[in-house]
């Protein structure tokens, strides 16, 4: 290819990346802005004051924005351990054990990524009320405890292990669960990582399970707490720009420290669906 | 004593076969109550009125047929499939092209800028992204208009506009889904030997030839996969929907998701909903089935 074309080429990208970027750019000016400001034509690209904070300390101090940020952390937090743990134990047992009907189950699990979760939601919704699962962090968790795509993950990461390695702990007097937690555990890091980033990520964003299952702003997530915004005569966009700068900053920051692991997951991720 | 010894195995190997039934049943206990059992009782509401055990009736098929002639349920399917017409096409073509041109781009510094600038979206939850593009959108003080105003174009209607609307919710999606497929795609890309393109342009093929005969064929896993996704995603799309026109206006926007959603967590009609979810469940799954059909044409 000639080199005239090859420069084209390249501003071309670099504009058709800049329209993708704007938005966000957009979205951080407008945080920074007063009131007065996004309401005055004609508008204007940069905010006057850059380091304006007003906006993120009245999201926190007026509204419940900030106990659904740690709402948020903690369902993810819970979603995130316990699917590691069960993904990864699951994934032991199809890997490395015979057992009869191993394959049937295996195959049982995989058919649930064929199930999309808006068609379970009425029986989940009636269960949560005669369990008391209304409001509460446990029925927030509920659906996304155990990923079927993360025993898949785990599975494949599992079977790569020699089997040398567990007999000659089982030979020194190790138990299953001891080989489990000193051998295996240690040699699927990196599955584990990028497990953890796609949970993370699908809890974090998750939005029609928390508005079926929630109603006070005790439990309620950052997704929640954003659509409130819409909810509004008008919208004060400068408050909903901010708490949507807020809510995309902990998945930026996973993003920016470990774009390789989040590309790695978000590939393996497509399995889901 | 001996029930504890049963259940652990007596033999070596027994108790090995034990621990693995162990391992797995936690995850298949969890699926079979959680996913498998609501599954079932999706299907048995749509066969009863009310979903509460005092009351409940069988009524046969009378909820399809009232499910069937509900004009808003019907047009809440068309208005998904304009959506997915909308979104889904434009998305894998537009990732398409960036991925091939990025894999032009050899400086490693302004592909990563730029790679970085593209995948950023996949980082926003839907509500953040219309919350967003509600605001580029906004008649007066938004983006769009007032970039309209500068180029001399007039200012459009956007979200509030009923013939405009879906295809403003079609570029939301576009939007944050995008950086998904130019991933999958440039990851497979780079996957690909140069020896090809030499051996091709050897020969005197041109940039366009050698994208349609080498790059196109090759990369047929990946956009089969690709399609998928994003038909499931598409034909799923609420959460965008909800946040940024809940519907309106005058129901244009009104899409599958969100009249299970009204008819079950508004107005309470379980059995109804549960029709519309098991029709639900049923299309996405011949979706998926056609992947596995798929998959195993195309990938060798």
């Amino acid at each position: 290819m000639n080199k005239v074309l090859k420069v084209c080429l390249c501003f071309f990208l670099i504009f058709l990346a800049l329209i993708i970027f704007v938005p966000l750019i957009w979205t951080l000016s407008t945080s920074f802005k007063t009131p007065e400001e996004i309401t005055s034509l004609p508008i204007t690209f940069l905010p006057k004051n850059i380091f304006n904070l007003d906006n993120y300390i009245h999201i926190f101090a007026y509204s419940a924005f900030g106990r659904y940020l740690l709402n948020s952390f903690i369902v993810s937090g819970i979603t995130v351990v316990v699917s590691l743990i069960v993904a990864s134990l699951a994934g032991f047992g199809f890997a490395k054990y015979n057992f009869p009907g191993k394959d049937i189950v295996f195959f049982a699990i995989l058919a649930i990524l064929m199930v999309p979760f808006q068609a379970i939601t009425v029986p989940l919704y009636l269960w949560s009320i005669r369990f008391r699962l209304i409001d509460t962090y446990q029925g927030l968790a509920m659906p996304g405890l155990v990923s079927a795509f993360g025993i898949f993950l785990m599975r494949g990461a599992i079977e790569s292990i020699p089997n040398d390695y567990l007999d000659a702990a089982r030979i020194d007097g190790a138990s299953e669960l001891r080989i489990y937690w000193r051998i295996i555990l240690p040699s699927v890091k990196g599955s584990l990582a990028a497990l953890a980033i796609i949970k993370f990520l699908w809890t974090w964003t998750s939005f029609f399970w928390p508005l079926i299952i929630t109603s006070t702003d005790k439990v309620k997530v950052v997704t929640l707490g954003l659509a409130d915004y819409t909810n509004m005569y008008f919208v004060e966009y400068n408050f909903a720009m901010a708490a949507s700068i807020i809510s995309i900053i902990p998945l930026m920051v996973i993003f920016i420290f470990f774009q390789k692991w989040v590309v790695k997951a978000m590939i393996l991720s497509g399995m889901k669906g | 004593m001996k029930i504890i010894d049963f259940i652990r195995g007596r033999t070596f190997y027994e108790r090995k076969e034990r621990s693995g039934i162990f391992f797995v049943s936690i995850a298949f206990i969890y699926f079979v109550t959680i996913y498998y059992y609501p599954l079932i009782q999706s299907f048995l509401f749509s066969f009863f009125t009310g979903p509460s055990s005092q009351n409940r009736k069988y009524v046969g098929l009378a909820t399809y047929k009232k499910v069937l002639s509900d004009p808003l349920f019907l047009l809440s399917v068309k208005n998904t499939f304009y959506f997915v017409i909308l979104a889904v096409p434009t998305t894998i073509v537009l990732a398409l092209i960036i991925a091939t041109f990025l894999n032009y781009v050899l400086n490693k510094k302004l592909r990563d800028i730029l790679s970085f600038m593209f995948f950023s979206p996949l980082m926003i939850s839907f509500v953040a992204a219309a919350l967003i593009w509600e605001w580029i959108y906004h008649p007066i003080y938004g983006l769009l208009n007032n970039l309209f105003l500068f180029i001399g174009l007039p200012s459009q209607g956007w979200l509030f506009n009923a013939s405009q609307a879906m295809p403003s919710i079609a570029i939301m999606q576009i939007w944050l889904r995008l950086g998904f497929d130019i991933m999958i795609f440039l990851s497979a890309l780079q996957a690909i030997p140069g020896e090809y393109y030499e051996a091709a342009s050897i020969d005197g093929a041109s940039g366009f030839s050698c994208f349609k005969h080498i790059t196109l064929p090759l990369l047929n896993p990946q956009i089969v996969f690709v399609s998928i996704i994003e038909l499931i995603f598409g034909f799923q799309v609420f959460d965008l929907v909800y946040t940024a026109t809940h519907g309106g206006p005058t129901n244009v926007t009104r899409v599958i998701i969100l009249h299970l959603y009204e008819t079950a967590f508004k107005w309470y009609r379980f059995g109804e909903a549960s029709v519309v979810a098991v029709f639900f469940f049923l299309f996405l799954l011949s979706i998926s089935i056609l992947q596995w059909k798929f998959r195993r044409t195309t990938t060798y």
